[in-house]
């Protein structure tokens, strides 16, 4: 089957980062920041968190809200949401690959 | 500064992203490395807007600012100003060019800059003043040594004195980004006391010099000073790829 998932070349995974960091509603910049610095432990600046929302938004991905006080939120659409399962399942079935080649896979 | 971050970016995307991208900016304590990502950010977004007249449907050939680029630099940078350092006070005799040693320092002291950004994401936040010391200290010292250099071309004698004035400024930002970096604990705090004195003892070997005092015992500071100045900033680049390469994937609560 054919993926869906579009190419981002090296935003790929700033993309998938905010992805997860919307999956749980929607959010602005800066929450958006500190959710991925906290879940990564490391930094994501604004030039590379804008570049990649202009990716997804430009894709589809994830819509814009109405600015609150002038920061903007933003929202996984329909088709991010799929889009984001699809990655991670993807990312899963790797990691249980490599899991069972290790020899550490659960029962 | 904001205003003018956001300036560098092109007038579509300013009509687009500008005023959420100020907010966002004014949120939290801009640092060098927000500001590098930030430039290149811009790049990012004139080629992207310049491509997608042409109809190109990615950029692959984009770069984030992170902190991998800052760990490599700090490595590259600080084993190829040591070396030339080695070579230019004439703690190991090797027959080179002065002209290309100085140039080969100013290299090494480009890729300590790509460092001093790189690595002060974090810093930055709770020690604004000491991160933005610690880069425009040696960025003011970069110029000087380049004017230095190519001055010495011309008249050796008072341009050795600007060359060395800027060598010595890469030793006080080095020492600010040390101190930035032990109370923020966002790397090796061991790795950064070997930088801090590192920093440090090449001012105390030189005070040594002039005084002629103990010449053979200057030379062991100044050997053990560089020596932790190459390791400090080598120790903390590889710590910096060792975090960048870490799973991307969000901690399980």
């Amino acid at each position: 089957m054919k993926s869906t998932i579009p190419e981002f070349g090296r935003f790929a995974e700033p993309t998938l980062l905010i992805l997860v960091s919307l999956s749980d509603g929607p959010k602005h910049g800066y929450a958006m920041m500190q959710d991925i610095e906290q879940g990564t432990g490391r930094p994501m600046g604004a030039g590379t968190l804008y570049a990649a929302l202009a990716r997804l938004e430009e894709r589809g991905l994830i819509e814009p809200l109405p600015p609150v006080d002038r920061r903007r939120p933003y929202r996984l659409t329909a088709v991010g949401a799929t889009n984001l399962a699809e990655q991670l399942r993807g990312l899963s079935d790797f990691a249980q690959m490599g899991l069972r080649q290790l020899g550490e896979s659960q029962p | 500064m904001n205003r003018f971050l956001v300036r560098l970016y092109p007038a579509a995307w300013r009509e687009r992203y500008g005023e959420e991208f100020v907010a966002l900016l004014e949120e939290r304590p801009v640092g060098p490395f927000d500001v590098a990502d930030v430039v290149l950010g811009a790049l990012d977004a004139r080629l992207r807007l310049r491509r997608q007249a042409v109809e190109a449907a990615t950029l692959k050939g984009a770069t984030t600012m992170s902190l991998r680029i800052g760990g490599f630099a700090a490595i590259l940078g600080a084993s190829i100003m040591t070396t030339a350092l080695v070579v230019g006070t004439g703690l190991v005799s090797v027959d080179v060019d002065p002209v290309f040693a100085l140039g080969v320092m100013v290299v090494g002291s480009i890729l300590l800059l790509v460092a001093l950004a790189g690595l002060s994401a974090f810093q930055a936040r709770s020690h604004r003043r000491l991160a933005w010391a610690a880069f425009a200290v040696p960025a003011f010292g970069a110029m000087a040594m380049i004017v230095g250099i190519g001055g010495m071309g011309v008249e050796n004698g008072p341009f050795w004195y600007v060359w060395f004035v800027g060598l010595l400024t890469f030793f006080v930002g080095s020492g600010f980004f040390a101190l930035a970096t032990y109370r923020t604990a966002v790397l090796s705090r061991r790795a950064t006391l070997l930088l801090g004195v590192g920093s440090i003892l090449p001012f105390g070997s030189g005070l040594m010099a002039m005084m002629e005092f103990a010449p053979a015992f200057q030379e062991a500071v100044l050997v053990f000073a560089l020596a932790a100045f190459a390791l400090g900033w080598a120790a903390l680049g590889l710590e910096a790829i060792r975090l960048d390469r870490a799973s991307p994937a969000p901690r399980p609560a």
